[in-house]
């Protein structure tokens, strides 16, 4: 509490400050503004200081946003379904956002710094025109620790009855502070690239609309897509924490608890994952709609590479979320009749990422278009297209789920009448929604571009649907389900783990990745066809630059997460579980006992 | 637990190294900064077509369509078998010389769309007349004679008149309108004429003028410059976004209000 108002304070010192910092007298006695800053060019320039700082803060700022989200799903499920474990796994996950918290404010303060001190222009156009949004943001900032301080800390004193639905409504007042606060930090970057129409160079910061900028073309998407990415980035990180925990324990139960929690951290970040295409989806549209340009640099120009390395990367999080499971059913009795079946699904994913990493577009000189003997490839030019991608991820999310169901039910025997027509009934599904992903992607081939873009709706709708039905069917049909044996919680081998590490570094790149792309496809200008960059910065650098500033952020974000996650263990205990030997008659996979019950 | 520690540290460095080394190993592209370019009355004509090939090679983006034969006519390669674009500009307008023909298709894209493509998304006028004049020498020059000189760039001025910035002075477009408030004469400056037919003659892109009057009320032809994006008539949806958004800013009150009479009187 004590660095957040030190902070806020120091912030708002500045800000006052801020004319002296901005302005300089010319000779002729104007006083002069001043555009940018410096910043040694050794370590890369204002560019790559204020890239590192935003970045950094992001990462952070995206932890500490997701985690409340399912942290209050988790307490509702203790609350609701009377499991004490998931109470207890809800106020964990609440500790890891503690520690991180202040982090999150430090490196927001380092960035609005860097913004002041060395592109002074652009803050004070950017502040003139959202500044009661920027003291919002502050107030906001005050209502969110409080909440958080009173949520965690009242975790034990509010634990039953109308106090411990007081407390979760506290989880869900964190919630919408944070939600809040986000919203308004997506408004300052999207106005930058996507202003409306209406603001053009000789614009006065003064006569924009206030409103039109903060709700601006890109500004919904981008709230939808962080909302939804948050989720799963919290999701993996949790899974990370939980890792190291698992490969540091001492004893079985300290085991079998990280075992557990990492499981949940990764079915949380997967399932998040499967929708976050969509929304990713739509903001590319909106793009697209606000600028053609802008959005044909994203896909086709100096841009479109980009794709193919998060195509690369996603890949890997395919394979390392589904070798995850396919790892964990060993500790699962009678999950050795489905292991018959992961070699097939293997090769889909394997395939599936094959097609997808397939470049479309090359820019190529006179030479290369002569030796293709055209404008594309022979051969990869057939699946490098999005018919065949769209088809492709959409069989890879249908293959995940299939892995998510044969873990569910890996040491269940269902006992109801019709559990022979019901997996029949979902075998079916799986087949004619698979059937209909293939169909709608052959059938793009013949038809033209516009016709083409719906046809992935009714993928995507395929998919959904099948994963709504299936899991409906498989709840049902599982309820009195005799077990084979309780979840052998913390027999994992180490390898597992390390897919949770590789799950966690590979999102939080993709992230930063994603934000090279959203701000790079501005190119050179501060705010788009507005503010031109006129740094020496101001050009756009390549995938492989890029590459190395999103791992140097990466590096410094992991190290002080582990640096934040080791103070955390020092002040408190971890909440640990104990295994129960022998299942509860219908207890399936969800958790082992809880200590002390 | 050092082993442990280490293991971790070197499985996350190692993933972090591969995906540095995949995107490293990619080709690398980045986005240029158009260069601002400054011509003497000497300026030869290898100097503007190198020029105008790092444009369009860099910051202009062009290779962004042209070149894949999908999105865009190939320019320097064959298209249709007129040959490269400075072989067969000369004819796909007549009366138009191959110069005015490509100067033309940068400034109005929607003047000359080539069939089964749809019209270009260019900004001209974030390109200087420097700028666009040594694009059209590099392109002249892919397969024909290059004719653009010092004396292009610095008559024309028209349009791109900005270096480095937009700056379009209210009421004058493209084409300097100036402060005329003849509404049949700021269609053709506005360049709407470019893709709005009328008098039953004109390039099909977007919805005819002739009856317009009859179809959609004075505010709604206001709402329809003013933000095109807002409502695309029926049959026109999938060309939201073409028309410019910017008639609010290059148009004066009085103007806007001029071509709203007219069309609206359309019936």
């Amino acid at each position: 509490m004590r660095t957040k108002t030190l902070t806020a304070c120091a912030a708002l010192l500045l800000l006052a400050l801020l004319p002296e910092a901005l302005l300089a007298q010319a000779a002729d006695g104007t006083i002069q503004m001043r555009m940018y800053g410096d910043f040694p060019a050794s370590l890369g320039g204002p560019r790559i200081a204020v890239w590192v700082a935003a970045q950094v803060h992001l990462f952070f700022a995206a932890f500490v946003l997701g985690v409340p989200m399912f942290a209050v799903v988790t307490e509702a499920i203790g609350i609701f379904g009377k499991e004490h474990k998931y109470d207890k796994l809800a106020k964990e996950f609440t500790r890891l956002l503690l520690v991180s918290y202040s982090a999150t404010a430090i490196w927001g303060a380092i960035l609005v710094f860097a913004l002041i001190t060395l592109y002074p222009g652009v803050w004070s156009y950017l502040a003139e025109i959202f500044a009661p949004s920027m003291w919002a943001y502050v107030g906001l900032f005050f209502f969110e620790s409080f909440t958080l301080y009173l949520y965690y800390y009242g975790w034990e004193r509010w634990h039953e009855g109308r106090a411990k639905l007081g407390h979760w409504t506290l989880g869900i007042l964190l919630n919408i502070w944070g939600t809040a606060v986000m919203f308004i930090a997506n408004s300052w970057l999207t106005f930058m690239m996507s202003p409306p129409a209406e603001v053009t160079p000789d614009t006065s910061p003064a006569m924009v609309q206030f409103w039109s900028a903060f709700a601006n073309a890109t500004w919904m998407p981008i709230n939808i897509h962080r909302m939804i990415a948050n989720v799963v980035f919290g999701g993996a990180i949790v899974g990370g924490y939980a890792a190291y925990r698992f490969l540091l324990s001492e004893t079985e139960e300290e085991r079998a608890h990280y075992d557990w929690m990492g499981y949940v951290g990764n079915l949380i970040a997967i399932s998040a994952l499967i929708v976050l295409p969509f929304a990713g989806y739509y903001l590319g549209r909106e793009i697209y709609e606000f600028n053609q340009q802008m959005g044909m640099t994203m896909m086709g120009g100096f841009m479109s590479w980009l794709w193919i390395i998060q195509a690369f990367l996603i890949g890997v999080l395919f394979l390392a979320g589904n070798y995850y499971l396919w790892v964990g059913m060993g500790r699962i009795p009678g999950a050795e009749r489905f292991q018959p079946y992961t070699k097939w699904m293997l090769m889909v994913l394997v395939i599936g990422v094959i097609v997808w990493a397939t470049p479309n577009t090359m820019i190529a000189n006179r030479a290369e278009l002569t030796a293709m003997g055209g404008s594309y490839h022979p051969f990869l030019g057939v699946l490098g297209v999005m018919s065949a991608k769209n088809t492709a991820v959409n069989l890879m999310i249908l293959t995940t789920f299939l892995s998510f169901l044969l873990y569910r039910r890996a040491n269940k025997r269902a006992m109801v009448g019709w559990v022979r027509t019901g997996t029949q009934v979902q075998a079916a599904i799986f087949v004619i929604t698979a059937a209909v992903v293939l169909f709608y992607g052959i059938y793009g081939y013949f038809v033209t571009a516009i016709v083409r873009i719906g046809f992935s709706v009714w993928q995507v709708l395929a998919v959904l649907f099948a994963i709504i039905t299936v899991t409906a069917i498989d709840v049902r049909m599982m309820r009195g389900a005799e077990s084979y044996g309780a979840i052998r919680w913390g027999q994992m081998p180490p390898r597992s783990q390390y897919a949770l590490f590789i799950l966690m570094v590979t999102f939080t790149w993709l992230m930063g990745l994603m934000g090279f792309a959203r701000s790079g496809i501005r190119q050179h200008w501060h705010v788009w066809e507005v503010i031109r960059d006129t740094s020496e910065f101001a050009a756009t650098p390549p995938l492989g630059y890029a590459a190395q500033i999103i791992s140097v952020c990466v590096l410094i974000f992991l190290g002080l997460v582990a640096f934040i996650f080791w103070v955390g263990e020092l002040a408190e205990k971890p909440i640990v579980t104990h295994v129960r030997k022998e299942p509860l008659a219908g207890e399936g996979h969800l958790a082992p006992a809880p200590a002390g019950d | 637990m050092w082993q442990t520690n280490l293991k971790i540290i070197g499985i996350v460095v190692g993933t972090l190294g591969l995906y540095t080394l995949v995107a490293s190993s990619i080709p690398q592209v980045a986005s240029e900064v158009p260069e601002e370019l400054t011509f003497t009355s000497e300026v030869s004509t290898a100097e503007l077509i190198a020029a105008g090939e790092q444009l369009y090679s860099g910051a202009g983006g062009c290779t962004t369509c042209h070149g894949t034969g999908m999105r865009a006519p190939n320019l320097l390669t064959d298209h249709a078998s007129g040959g490269p674009i400075g072989q067969r500009c000369g004819g796909r307008a007549p009366g138009e010389s191959c110069k005015l023909y490509l100067y033309r298709s940068l400034v109005e894209p929607a003047a000359h769309v080539v069939e089964g493509f749809p019209p270009m998304v260019f900004q001209a006028r974030t390109f200087s007349d420097a700028q666009l004049w040594s694009m059209v020498a590099y392109l002249e020059s892919q397969g024909g004679e290059v004719t653009v000189t010092a004396d292009d760039i610095e008559t024309s001025g028209e349009a791109g008149d900005a270096a480095t910035s937009v700056t379009l002075e209210p009421g004058a477009g493209p084409a300097g309108a100036g402060g005329s408030l003849d509404a049949r004469q700021l269609l053709q400056d506005q360049l709407c004429l470019g893709c709005h037919a009328i008098d039953g003659a004109g390039p099909p892109l977007g919805p005819s003028f002739d009856g317009i009057g009859s179809r959609l009320s004075a505010e709604e032809i206001r709402t329809a410059i003013l933000n095109p994006g807002a409502d695309a008539s029926p049959g026109y949806e999938a060309l939201i976004g073409v028309m410019p958004t910017t008639y609010g800013q290059t148009l004066s009150a009085a103007q806007l209000e001029a071509i709203v009479s007219y069309l609206a009187s359309r019936n």
